[in-house]
Formats: C-alpha cells, structure tokens, sequence
C-alpha cells in the first residue's frame, strides 16, 4: 500500500468479507460471548440463575482459592492429566507399531481398535460402571472365577482405587485416536529409510528412536496437546463413574465446576474455576507450542 | 462493484425469504414439556398412553413427557433454569421449592388448575404452600418403612440395636447380607437420615420464630447415627461394595431375594413386582434406637410449574387431567405411593397391609428441612460419612467439619 493513500476495498475482499461474516457472526455468539460472559460472572455477585448482581472483582478468586478444596482439585486435575495423557501416548506408540506390521486380519484389527473411541463417552463409561460393579460386575466375576482373588477391590467406592478406574476409562477411550493418529504418521515415513537403515545394520529400536520418531514428531505434539486439552476437560468419564467421590477423591476441575454451578448454583464460584482453567490451558498451550518449536529451531 | 452488487442481491433475498416465511408461520402450536422423574416402578407405557391420552383429549395442544432419571432430575432442571428454558412443569423434590421460590422460578400452580383439583387432593400432603400460595401440587408422598424379606427372617425388630443384632445372626449362619445401606452419595441423604432420625436428631435447631439455627448435624443424635451405621459395615452385615452403591445399585440386592432388611420407599412392591421376586416381606416401621420411638423421614414430591414457560395454561389443563382417579390412581399404583387425591384413597387397591404401615408411618414421621441450599449441604453431610466410611475422620470429626460447612452457608 502506498503512503497517504486509503486502500479501497476491493469486490473479492467484500465478497470475502461477505461470506466470512456468517461464521465470524457464529463465532461471536457462540464462543466469544459465553467466554466473555463467564469472565464476567467471574468478577460479580451471582444470583442463583447465573444473573450478574454486584461487582466485586475479585473477592470471587480469593475467596475461592482460599478453600482448600480447589488446590485440591486443581492438583489432582494436573495429576490425572498427566498420568492418562503419558499413558495414552506410550500405549497408542506401541499399538501404532504393532498395526503397522503386516500380519493376517489386520485391517479388522485396526476397525475393531477405534471403536472405544468411536462409541460416545457416555455409554463407554456406563459400560464401564456395570465392569466395575462390585455384587454383579464383569471384572470381579472375572478375577474370582480364575481365582485371582477372592476379595477383589470396591473399585469405585475407595479413593485410590475409585481414582485409577477413572484414569483407566479415560485411557481406554483415548488410546485409539493416539494409536490411529500416529500410525497415520507411520505410514507416511518412506520406507526407504528404513531399508537403508537396515543396510546399515541399525536394529528396530534404532529405527524406532532415529528415524520414525523424529519423522512423526509433528504428529506426536499435536496429539499429546490435543489429549492433554481433551483430558484436562475430561467431564463425562468422572461424572458417570463416581461424580466426583467418595468424598471428592475423584473431583478434577472441571466436575468441580459442574458441582458448584449446576448444583449448588454458585455461579461465581464455578466461574472462577472455568477461568482458571481457561489460563491454564491457554499458557500450558502456549508454553507447549513454544518449546516444540524452540526444538524445532534447534534441529 | 458487479460482485458486490450480486452479494448485496444474495443478502436481500435471504433477508426477505426469512421475513416472508416468518409471516407465513402458522400460530404456535402450545407445547406443553413435563419433566417426567422415573420412579421405580412408573412404565414407559404409562407415559406414553397419557401423553396419547391427553392429546387425544385436547388436539390443540401437544404433549412432551420427558422421562429424567430422579438422580439426574435436579441438575436438569436448574440447567434448564438457568439457560433460560424451562419447561412448563416438573417433578421435583419439595424441599427444592425453596430454591426455585429464591430463584423466582415458579409460578403459583393454584392459579392455574380448577378447584376441583385442588380440593381432591389431601391438605396435609400441601407441603408447598408456602407464604399463603400452593407452589406445586403433591405428586408422590410417603413415609419409609422396613422391608424383611421372610425367606431370610421373620424378625420384625423394635430397636435399631434389635435389626443390627438379627442382620449380624443373617450374614454370619446365611451366604445373605443382614442389610442393605447404600455408601454412595447420591442426591437424597436419606441412608443416613433413617438412622439420624431414629435417634430423635434434626438437622437445625429451630428458632423461636419457625426459622433454622445452626446446624445439629454434629449432635450426639448424628453421631451415635453415624457410628451406627459405620459398625454396620464393620460388623460385614452389608454388601462388601456398598462404598460404590447409591440406592439405585444397593435396592436390586434386596430385590433378588440377597438381604434380610431394607429401609425402603412406598415402591418397594411394585419394584419386586417387576424383579420378579419369589419371596414373601413383611412391612413394618423403620424403628427407632433403645428409648427412642421410631421417627421415619417421609418423603413429598411435587409438580412445579414454571413462572417463564410459554404455556401455563396449558400445563394446568395437563394438571386437571393427570389428576383425574383414571391416571392418578394408576401413577401412584405403579409407583406404590399412597395416594393424596381424596377419591383415590378410597379405592380398594389402596387397602393392602402395605398401604396400612405407610398411613402408620406417616402420623409420625419427619420431613426434610426445608432450606435454601440443601443441595450443597446434602453434598457436604455425604462426603462427612465417606469420611467416617473410608476411616479417614471419626464420625464425630467428620461430621464437627459438617456441621461448620452448613454453619458457613447459612450463615452462623
């Protein structure tokens, strides 16, 4: 653009503009109102249908992190991610690597592995919940009639245990799409490589380490961001299970959130909570993205 | 200037097609939607031949009978609130009235259906009329009774001491369980009420002028309650998982015949009915500890209608046919709640032995306080029993830290 002159819009940019405006409209309303509006209910005095009252900036944070319930939750949502997403990551490599092999019957293999993740979260957790029955679920029924034990855990009724059958669903719902999406990197390696590899005598854990990892690490980023996202919001899996208990020890942030606005309709509270959780993603996403390309730079 | 003159036409046509199918529109059709609360015992087919019914009846106006699981009745409904939408009427627990009345959700339900309804239906199951207005009709009220499953014992125990002490002698010389006692938080505090109230407790003390003081959750009453009920599953008279049982998961363990007692709602026959069981159980009082007399928690549900529904009117044509003997009589058979319509309790289905310790329980039973913020505070009384439950706080600890989290909401 020249100095001085106003540049004219031309008639593709108002086409453009024209045609953008429905999902800029969509994204206003939809995304960008609701996360504006509960920064705000985040900094007021609520009512019990969410309905802003006073302004009190923020007395709502401190009185929130004032309770020791939230440090807990809070703390507990980092472990839980942390521990499902290295997990899922770990489980689907390996999964990833054995669908990559050819062998007899693998293309059923593959159909018949995504379909935890196919199937809603919903259902997968309630399939889950009659497992984990205690008097008639299939994993006690299991562990007694091959006589593991005679006295098999109340999975969902202790803490720890309650705890890992959580993380354990929400692992088995998430290996597939890390198992698929790495072994959609896989297949795109060059087999070349590998075979000049193998000229060079390098043994498979050497192929693995320097040529498939650093070929799909790209992949591997986005997938462990986008699980660890998903992971962190994990909702459905703990609300089905144990809604949060016994006594809280299943309770991540974002059931706390649930808990405080739907149920106990403290709206400001769960707005601080979502808020939080808002700024823990974004810098934890940040962060994610500039260390990966900070290696990046560094290859 | 040709393109965004033909993009300009797009927009306009648009603009105008809505407009003109905007006028176009037919009248609103009313749509009433009814938040359904499964109770046990209440068939699908039943919803839907009153659904057909209705609309049968009053072809101008349609009918959504929503069926909600109870445990997930109360979450759907404040959600719906607070989004802005909610239906015409719901089943809710009366003790949520207070809330909805804070929330200036609910519209006065007497406004809206005839008189004759109105007069039907039994004063003393009114528990919503609140400050001169009826804020919701009584669907479903009952008292809870015992159940004993005669196959396992005949014992009909006087003391709480008593139904330990037969449930200890079922698990030890049977392969059953003594009793079942759900663990599992679930939306009714009602496990831990049974025994609380059978040692003469109350969960506030009450101030001269009616309203609640501070909690009492922590008085000898809910101790010796709560240490009760942790000896209970010391002694191994209750099912070994019933940490990870909400009421949902424990009753079925009675139902197939697996447990001497139940303290249970008016649908347990009804749910035997439908599981099927081949044994025989007597009713009898839920009873009260050594030197206390039995003090049963009765339960009322009601019929809310919503202040910011489209069709209020509508709904209470709904109201005065529901209520008619040919549908209410059949709800409340199904459910196995004694009846609050004057008419229906006249009818002979209503005069079994069951419904005699249901009247029985009811001249003196307890409710629940009715107070703003129960939800939370049900929430903090649960978490102090998994506490007591898991060994992590004695019962007396546990429930001190319950009584100063209620103490902080309300404020004393």
């Amino acid at each position: 653009m020249e100095k001085g002159k106003i540049r004219r819009i031309s008639g593709d940019a108002w086409m453009a503009y024209a045609l953008l405006t429905p999902a800029v409209l969509f994204f206003v309303i939809f995304m960008f109102y609701p996360i504006i509006y509960v920064i705000m209910m985040s900094l007021y005095q609520t009512n019990r249908l969410g309905i802003l009252m006073n302004f009190t900036g923020l007395d709502n944070f401190i009185r929130v992190m004032q309770q020791e319930t939230f440090w807990a939750v809070t703390g507990r949502s980092f472990v839980w991610t942390i521990l499902a997403v290295i997990v899922k990551t770990v489980l689907g490599m390996i999964i990833a690597l054995c669908l990559n092999v050819e062998f007899l019957g693998r293309k059923t293999a593959r159909m018949l592995f995504i379909i935890p993740w196919a199937s809603s979260v919903p259902i997968s957790s309630m399939l889950w919940r009659w497992v984990y029955d205690h008097e008639f679920g299939l994993l006690n029924q299991t562990l007694i009639s091959l006589g593991i034990t005679q006295n098999p855990p109340v999975w969902l009724g202790t803490p720890i245990w309650a705890f890992i059958s959580c993380i354990w669903v929400d692992i088995w719902i998430g290996i597939p799409f890390m198992a698929l999406v790495f072994l959609a990197g896989m297949q795109s390696v060059s087999k070349d490589l590998y075979e000049s590899a193998s000229v060079d005598g390098v043994n498979a854990a050497g192929k693995f380490f320097y040529i498939t990892l650093p070929s799909i690490k790209q992949i591997i980023f986005i997938a462990t961001l986008l699980s660890s996202l998903w992971t962190f919001n994990d909702f459905n899996t703990i609300y089905i299970l144990t809604r949060g208990g016994p006594a809280g020890s299943t309770d991540i942030l974002i059931t706390a959130i649930y808990k405080s606005g739907f149920e106990w309709l403290r709206f400001s509270d769960a707005a601080v909570m979502a808020v939080v959780t808002f700024i823990i993603l974004m810098v934890f996403s940040l962060f994610y993205a500039k260390m990966y390309f900070k290696g990046d730079e560094a290859l | 200037m040709k393109k965004f003159l033909t993009v300009f036409l797009i927009i306009s046509l648009l603009a105008a097609s809505f407009v003109f199918s905007a006028g176009q529109r037919e009248p609103e059709k009313p749509k009433v939607t009814v938040f359904w609360a499964l109770y046990d015992g209440l068939t699908e087919a039943y919803r839907t031949e009153l659904q057909n019914a209705f609309m049968a009846e009053y072809p101008d106006i349609t009918l959504d009978i929503v069926p909600v699981p109870w445990d997930q009745m109360y979450d759907k409904l404040t959600t719906s609130l607070a989004g802005g939408n909610p239906p015409e009427l719901s089943i809710i627990g009366t003790r949520w009235i207070i809330e909805l009345l804070e929330m200036d959700a609910v519209a006065p339900v007497e406004d809206y259906v005839n008189q004759a309804t109105l007069d039907n239906i039994f004063d003393g199951t009114k528990e919503a009329f609140i400050n001169g207005k009826l804020w919701g009709l009584p669907v479903a009220a009952g008292a809870r009774i015992l159940a004993i499953n005669n196959d396992i014992t005949t014992k009909v125990p006087a003391t709480m001491e008593e139904m330990r002490q037969e449930a200890i002698r079922i698990s030890r010389n049977t392969n059953k369980y003594g009793l079942i006692m759900p663990g599992r938080k679930h939306t009714e505090l009602t496990d831990f009420a049974y025994y609380f109230y059978a040692a003469g407790g109350d969960f506030f003390e009450i101030k001269a002028d009616g309203s609640y003081g501070k909690s009492l959750v922590n008085s000898p009453a809910g101790v010796k309650a709560l240490e009760f009920m942790v000896q209970l599953a010391k002694d191994e008279v209750v099912p070994r998982g019933y940490l990870a049982q909400t009421r949902m998961e424990a009753h079925p363990v009675f139902y197939t015949g697996d447990a001497g007692y139940v303290m249970i709602g008016a649908w347990v026959e009804s749910a035997l009915q439908q599981a099927g069981a081949g044994f025989d159980v007597t009713y009898a009082q839920i009873p009260g500890f050594a030197g206390y007399d039995s003090a049963p928690l009765v339960i009322t549900d009601s019929i809310a209608l919503f202040k910011d529904a489209k069709f209020k009117d509508e709904a209470g044509l709904f109201l005065d046919f529901f209520y008619r003997d040919e549908w209410k009589a059949r709800f409340d058979e199904l459910i196995g709640f004694p009846p609050v319509t004057i008419s229906a309790a006249e009818l002979p289905q209503f005069q079994t032995p069951l419904y005699q310790v249901l009247n029985e329980a009811a001249a003196h039973a307890k409710p629940w306080p009715l107070i703003d913020g129960f939800a939370e505070m049900t929430d903090i009384i649960w978490d102090a029993i998994s506490f007591a439950f898991l060994g992590q706080k004695t019962p007396k600890q546990a429930l001190d830290d319950a009584a100063r989290a209620v103490d902080q909401i309300t404020g004393f």
